[in-house]
């Protein structure tokens, strides 16, 4: 029996073992080897220079302006995109009608589920060019909305302007994830056993009080899982970006630029890769510290039910 | 010149041994093994073929040929008619041809494994940085190129074909290693159309320059735009050309130079103070910092704003939105005032669109040979006639259509006559481009000054001065 | 990650069964009332602010070029469909949407399977290196693919699989693997065990248990991994970019990504807008078709 366990447990991890190794781990190996040279990326000729790229990196302040910007996101883009998503989902799944509390949204609620999920269909590329496009100060959709209802004066290059560039881009990245984390909560709200939120509605509670002490500590593992989803994602954010602001600088004045752009920058544009490589590494460890951190903040007692 | 010496004992063919062994072996820090896996790049013997007084080069007739084109503003049709040329010589050869805009992405791991194209055209947003490529002896000397009989006449040799300028722009250090082939000129554009209905003349001083954009204010109409998003840097042939004209071709070394002080020369500052003046008085667009820059050309073609500041490939860029009538002119930078070095009519003519032919192709003869065929008569001609541009060779366009674009340029050009200028300290270190585009549109939207632009130039050159590990050039 | 098999796993997904409604308590608060205004004021924005940058898209995709700058907003005058067509052609839409759809699809089969059975062995038993094996996928989630490229290429290329479909599936599958297992050894840990020990007890064999009752129970978690995966590899554009060179066998997002960035050269606005259409309609309507299927799928999965 206990043989058979490890020859089953063998034969199961193996092919997915080999080919996560082949072509995920080894390149990463080599890339962190190369973090410790001065390889400029298109010749075989390098210095092994141990850790000096990482002590440049400790006094680069575009580094550090890059991290502080990447800070920024990870803070605020999955915050306001969990909790439009929540706040979505509660009344559409479980806000119930008057005094129904917990059973079905409000009117309309499938007609809202089936819109929210759009932006998640669009690929990242569309997004970023048709946004490109929306922040356009002469021709693009939000200024002339706010031309015509009045509020021309709020008309703003949003693209140019170093205050604003980074929340827009901030919004787009809500924009685009807010629909599927709508659907994820949705569903896990709607598997909450209706007696619950009955017991609660038998004992007086209102919708937000149902909402803070049933539904939000029911589906808090989803909650969890999807801020660490969302802090990778927002820590990739570059594809956007790249399509939004293609700028080697990183927004006006600098004002948008995030690691990733900043790495892709050094190596493409500065030649640096073994610098880049560098940069590539510090930014795991700090993605690798934040799940951590995370999962250690964020846990609670599951609720049994 | 290069300051990356390989290690010891380890050479090219040995660090991709260990890349490929850390590839199948998956041993964490790979590169410090000895490996024994197969090599990834292999060895690379080019092709050599006889040579002839119709094969100068000795490009081996069977050889094929790999060529990948930046299709960028240009497109490639130019290019498919050259590669055409080029099986009408080596009937023999198979012609690969690629087109792309992401050359960085796609031809960076080709290099490093040792099997780059037989012809490169580095161009574009995405491009390789040249100094990169130059600094790791991945470009193949062009010597032999200038050197070789031309195609048209045999007593002539390629070098003497070429407009001034190119070999200059191409070469670092002591090697000619960039062949840029389209003669890109700076100049202020305006619709000759739009200038003539409302009485506007094209400044020839600043002082004019300040008048005529009041007077277009005034109008209604924006003087100026700018794409303020990835361009603004588009922009600097306004001061810094008019500085230079005003202080002649010293003002230009020096800066290429990296002299302390570069940025702090007198006619340098007052040109930027004047750019600094326009900006306070509103004469640059509202909203441009927020524009691409193929939005912002769109708001001008569309007269939204009456100048725009670009290089000659503008009206190939705009082809397709550009109103029939528009007649795109070119006008010369304006000069600061009297006692200028250098006339009004005085150019940048900046050679670009960069074709190499990388060190370790399979082909460089027969890369060495398409360039010779495009720098014929008739490589030039179908350049021209397929991107109304001037291509890098004499004579191409006096059989092309004239353009309006293409007519006021050949004007220009022959009024500037030996007046040409052209800047490389962009080319040779790279990050002065990031740090122009962002300085550039921090003074025109008032967020700095002339001072404070010229002064974070000035630290940037003196820290690139300072730094060891670039290579420095010098004209 | 708690271990928690109280779970009614077995049960169909627990849904509000829209019973008889029960009576009203009796007229809902003040506050109450103000909170549903607000409530209904924030989904319409909502609804608007999603669906309307779409519309806009399809309208400008059928303006010309100076429509789309000089009324933005206005129905055009007419309707350019040649611009489709244009799109259709220079960006080769068509051809890359296929390649995408076989890649992508074959990726996401494949990584549903592997990835279940790392994460089922991962979730369900004890084995020397079990940490370091869960904590190896977890922190292939948090590196930056591009720093991987260059290295990556090599590997691909000594495989002799570069520019293959073959090859560039592998390596979705790979990179697509770290998730899929972080999130299925969630789910599988939720399952309860007593029906895996009956089946044991049966004489049913390790595999045998994993396929045959495992593997049924875990589907809610499978779709909605599978439904992850499909749209995260589905806009995965700098793998493809590297290893995909030729332009015959592009995907996707490399085609949209060169009809974006040809903008930067040449100002065939109405195009570009045509060709994100095309690109977007096709994956709009298979959601709406099976939005439902979708939802359900992602309901159970999801949540544990």
């Amino acid at each position: 029996m206990r043989h058979g366990k490890y020859r089953f447990i063998a034969s199961f991890l193996a092919i997915p073992l080999v080919l996560y190794v082949v072509f995920v781990v080894s390149p990463y190996a080599q890339a962190f080897y190369i973090s410790m040279t001065d390889w400029r990326g298109f010749s075989g000729q390098q210095n092994f220079i141990g850790l000096r790229n990482y002590v440049d990196l400790a006094s680069d302040s575009r580094f550090w302006q890059a991290m502080g910007h990447n800070g920024l996101l990870i803070l605020v883009v999955p915050l306001v995109t969990i909790a439009f998503a929540l706040f979505l989902a509660a009344v559409t799944t479980v806000a119930g009608r008057q005094g129904a509390v917990g059973r079905g949204g409000v009117r309309g609620s499938r007609f809202y589920q089936v819109i929210f999920f759009f932006p998640q269909v669009v690929p990242v590329v569309i997004a970023g060019v048709l946004f490109g496009f929306f922040f356009n100060p002469d021709a693009g959709l939000l200024n002339g909305v706010l031309r015509v209802v009045g509020l021309g004066w709020l008309a703003r290059p949003w693209l140019g302007d170093p205050a604003l560039a980074l929340p827009s881009v901030m919004a787009v990245l809500i924009w685009g994830a807010v629909g599927f984390y709508y659907v994820l909560f949705s569903s896990a709200m709607k598997s909450v056993p209706p007696d619950v939120f009955e017991a609660a509605v038998l004992d007086g509670a209102g919708r937000l009080r149902t909402f803070w002490s049933i539904t939000l500590p029911m589906i808090w593992d989803s909650v969890q899982v999807s801020y660490i989803y969302l802090g990778i994602m927002v820590l990739d954010g570059f594809a956007l970006l790249q399509v939004m602001l293609p700028v080697p600088g990183g927004g006006p004045d600098g004002s948008t630029v995030v690691v990733s752009q900043y790495l892709y920058e050094t190596a493409f544009t500065g030649g640096r890769f073994g610098y880049a490589s560098a940069i590539g590494v510090a930014l795991c460890l700090v993605t690798l510290l934040l799940a951590v951190a995370v999962m250690r903040l964020t846990r609670r007692q599951q609720t049994e039910y | 010149m290069n300051p990356s010496r390989p290690m010891p004992g380890l050479d090219r063919r040995q660090f991709l041994q260990r890349l490929a062994a850390a590839g199948l072996l998956a041993v964490p820090g790979a590169g410090l093994l000895s490996a024994c896996a197969t090599g990834g790049g292999g060895t690379t013997t080019a092709a050599q073929g006889q040579v002839s007084t119709t094969n100068p080069l000795g490009v081996a007739t069977d050889a094929p040929l790999d060529v990948v084109i930046f299709k960028g503003g240009y497109g490639d049709d130019y290019a498919l008619a050259h590669e055409a040329m080029y099986k009408e010589h080596y009937p023999q050869a198979q012609v690969k041809h690629s087109g792309s805009t992401q050359i960085a992405q796609e031809m960076q791991p080709r290099f490093v494994a040792g099997n780059p194209p037989d012809v490169l055209d580095d161009t574009g947003a995405q491009k390789i940085e040249y100094a990169v490529l130059v600094n790791d002896n991945q470009l193949t000397d062009l010597g032999r190129l200038l050197d070789a009989p031309s195609v048209d006449d045999p007593n002539v040799k390629v070098r003497d074909t070429l407009l001034p300028g190119v070999i200059e722009q191409g070469t670092f250090g002591d090697k000619f290693v960039i062949l840029n082939y389209v003669y890109e000129t700076y100049a202020l554009w305006y619709s000759k159309p739009l200038f003539e209905k409302n009485g506007w003349q094209a400044p020839t001083t600043w002082d004019e320059m300040m008048a005529v954009c009041e007077k277009i204010k005034a109008a209604g109409i924006a003087p100026f735009t700018y794409g303020g998003v990835n361009a603004s840097d588009y922009v600097i042939d306004l001061n810094l050309g008019a500085a230079i004209k005003q202080g002649g071709l010293d003002v230009v070394k020096n800066m290429d130079n990296l002299q302390p002080g570069a940025w702090k020369q007198d006619t340098v500052l007052a040109a930027t103070q004047r750019l600094e003046e326009m900006v306070r008085k509103g004469y640059f667009m509202p909203g441009s910092e927020g524009l691409k820059h193929t939005e912002a050309q769109t708001a001008w073609v569309q007269g939204k704003a009456a100048f725009y500041v670009s290089g000659s490939w503008i009206e190939n860029e705009m082809k397709g939105i550009t109103p029939p009538d528009f007649a795109m002119t070119a006008a010369p930078i304006p000069v600061l005032g009297s006692g200028s070095a250098m006339p009004v009519a005085a150019l940048r003519t900046q050679p670009a669109e960069a074709f190499v032919v990388p060190a370790k192709a399979k082909n460089v003869n027969g890369g060495v040979e398409y360039l010779r065929l495009m720098l014929s008569k008739q490589g030039g001609e179908k350049f021209a006639e397929l991107t109304a541009s001037v291509p890098a060779v004499k004579g191409a366009t006096a059989n092309a259509k004239k353009t309006p674009a293409l007519e006021s340029l050949s004007a220009g050009l022959a009024a500037a006559g030996s007046n040409v200028f052209s800047w490389q300290f962009r080319t040779w270190y790279s990050s002065y481009s990031t740090l122009l585009i962002t300085e550039t549109t921090n003074l025109l939207t008032g967020r700095t000054d002339a001072a404070g632009y010229l002064a974070k130039l000035q630290a940037e050159t003196d820290r690139i001065a300072a730094d060891q590990s670039i290579a420095k050039y010098h004209r | 990650m708690t271990l928690d098999t109280s779970a009614p796993a077995t049960a169909p997904p627990a849904r509000p069964q829209r019973r008889a409604r029960r009576q009203d308590t009796g007229g809902a608060s003040t506050g109450e009332r103000t909170l549903g205004v607000f409530t209904h004021g924030f989904l319409v924005v909502w609804a608007i602010l999603v669906a309307v940058p779409l519309l806009w898209a399809v309208l400008t995709a059928l303006k010309t070029d100076n429509e789309i700058f000089t009324s933005p907003w206005s129905l055009p005058a007419h309707w350019q469909f040649g611009n489709f067509a244009r799109a259709w052609t220079t960006a080769n839409i068509g051809t890359y949407f296929v390649n995408s759809l076989i890649v992508v699809s074959v990726s996401v089969v494949l990584v549903m399977l592997l990835g279940s059975m790392v994460a089922y062995v991962l979730a369900r038993y004890e084995f020397p290196g079990r940490g370091i094996i869960y904590y190896g996928f977890i922190a292939g989630m948090t590196f930056p693919i591009f720093l991987a490229l260059v290295p990556l290429f090599f590997v691909v290329q000594n495989l002799g699989m570069l520019g293959t479909y073959h090859g560039l599936i592998l390596v979705y599958t790979a990179y697509a693997l770290p998730f899929t297992v972080f999130f299925l050894t969630g789910f599988f840990r939720t399952l309860p065990s007593a029906l895996a020990e009956a089946a044991m007890l049966d004489g049913c064999s390790h595999a045998g248990v994993f396929f045959r009752i495992m593997l049924p129970l875990a589907r809610p978690g499978l779709i909605s991994v599978g439904i992850f995966n499909f749209l995260g590899l589905w806009n995965q554009y700098l793998l493809p970019l590297v290893l995909m060179p030729d332009s015959d066998h592009y995907v996707l997002s490399q085609g949209l990504a060169v009809l974006a960035a040809n903008q930067g050269y040449r100002s065939d606005w109405s195009a570009l807008f045509a060709g994100l259409v095309i690109a977007l309609l096709p994956v709009l309507a298979v959601y709406v078709v099976f939005q439902r299927r979708i939802q359900e799928g992602l309901s159970v999965g999801a949540i544990k």
